[in-house]
């Protein structure tokens, strides 16, 4: 889920902080530039782990800043593809579901992975399974009793497989102004998607196979689900 | 900037919630050394500058963001991280070895700390093919090192050593996993007693000085 990741950068320290030991303030200053921040195909960054190499901090000509180049190594959230990770129900619509872990937000279910037969309730604003189903239409699973649907509600907490990650890099493009009045921008696509699968046995709200505790074939615990 | 290697070196999650735990500290620390600076320059008389700090660095906002959350997110009960140490890391991966699998594989045992043959089933490909018989064994390590905090059910072994006693009977088995127990306690406290007693003594420090 998390990984290492090697960058050098160029790194400006103010004079006031000069009094302070420059380890201290260089890494401030890079958890200030990267910490909560995705840097496009390596993930996001969440600290600085360590400094591994620093050179010597230069003046430049303009400013009073002394300017160190810096090799580090941050602590970065990039899950691999077909890691399976543990998280949150966020929300839910009819395209799929929207995970979080608390710190990253942009993980979905479409619904093409998600168990089958499924379907999405609009009354409960949540999708659901009908294990052991022949059903196959929407309208079909709609009319069966709720008794035997597995919902998929917000705030489970459920076990998922990466399938694969995308990165946007969207150019910020001009300002728009109206009427002298600068427009707030409708936000973009995410940076950083995840997208995530739990049509597998064993993936899905965590509840749902704890029931199954001795079971050896993946059909069983189905059965066992059905009864609970 | 440059990116020199995207992914150098994979971390677990006890790694990572360490090194966020540590950081959270040094932020307290930290706010207390500023607020303690504020109150002397306040008694001495001596105009204060706002945001002139030249001996401390501020904690940048994002950062603290994302610290805040990831150890809500890591430290959550459905996770077996916060119950973790690292002898009990180590002690686990040496288990692990027997059994061939793939580094990937051994991080998210040590991540999710499986419980049940689903959860294995799903962080291991061809489960059956690969472990076969030893699958419920591996179970068992894993429960058996990762502590019982996380389990709902009662370990066998646990169970079974209770009726002994009960019985009055063999106790030579019962002592036996029980030493082992202890032992790794032991080795644990020493370790953590290091950790707390850095803390507490610059806690301590600032604590006099304020006073």
């Amino acid at each position: 889920m998390f990984c290492l990741s090697v960058i050098k950068d160029k790194i400006p320290i103010h004079p006031q902080h000069f009094s302070i030991p420059a380890e201290e303030t260089i890494t401030a200053e890079l958890n200030k530039k990267y910490a909560n921040r995705v840097l496009h195909d390596v993930g996001l960054c969440i600290c600085v782990f360590d400094l591994s190499k620093v050179g010597e901090g230069k003046v430049r000509y303009g400013d009073g800043f002394l300017w160190y180049e810096v090799t580090f190594r941050m602590v970065v959230f990039r899950p691999f593809e077909s890691e399976v990770v543990v998280s949150k129900v966020k929300s839910s619509d009819e395209d799929g579901i929207r995970l979080t872990m608390g710190f990253f937000d942009d993980m979905y279910i479409p619904a093409m992975y998600l168990p089958q037969p499924s379907a999405f309730d609009p009354n409960e604003r949540a999708h659901f399974w009908l294990p052991g189903s022949e059903l196959t239409t929407a309208t079909e699973l709609l009319d069966t009793p709720t008794s035997e649907r597995m919902y998929i509600d917000q705030g489970d907490v459920v076990r998922v497989r990466v399938e694969q990650d995308e990165f946007c890099d969207d150019e910020p493009g001009p300002v728009k102004v109206v009427e002298g009045v600068v427009q707030e921008k409708a936000r973009g696509r995410p940076p950083y998607t995840v997208v995530c699968s739990i049509a597998e046995q064993g993936l899905g709200p965590v509840a749902w196979w704890n029931g199954a505790q001795v079971v050896e074939e993946g059909e069983e615990g189905e059965d066992a689900m059905e009864e609970g | 900037m440059e990116v020199i290697n995207a992914r150098s070196a994979l971390l677990s999650n006890y790694e990572v919630l360490t090194l966020l735990k540590e950081l959270e500290s040094e932020h307290l620390a930290r706010t207390k050394a500023i607020q303690r600076i504020k109150k002397e320059d306040e008694a001495s008389g001596k105009g204060v500058i706002p945001g002139n700090n030249t001996t401390v660095v501020e904690t940048s906002e994002n950062l603290r963001t994302v610290e805040v959350e990831a150890i809500g997110y890591l430290g959550a009960d459905y996770l077996p991280t916060s119950g973790q140490t690292p002898e009990g890391i180590t002690k686990l991966v040496k288990a692990l070895e027997p059994y061939e699998l793939t580094k990937t594989e051994k991080l998210q045992i040590v991540n999710l700390a499986p419980t049940t043959p689903v959860e294995l089933y799903v962080i291991v490909e061809e489960l059956e093919d690969r472990l076969g018989e030893r699958m419920d064994e591996l179970l068992e390590n894993i429960q058996t090192i990762q502590g019982t905090s996380t389990v709902a059910a009662p370990v066998n072994g646990v169970s079974e050593g209770a009726q002994i006693i009960q019985e009055g009977e063999g106790v030579a088995t019962w002592a036996n996993p029980g030493g082992f127990e202890e032992d790794a306690d032991a080795v644990y406290d020493e370790d953590m007693f290091d950790d707390t007693g850095e803390g507490a003594g610059v806690e301590g420090d600032l604590d006099a000085e304020e006073d």
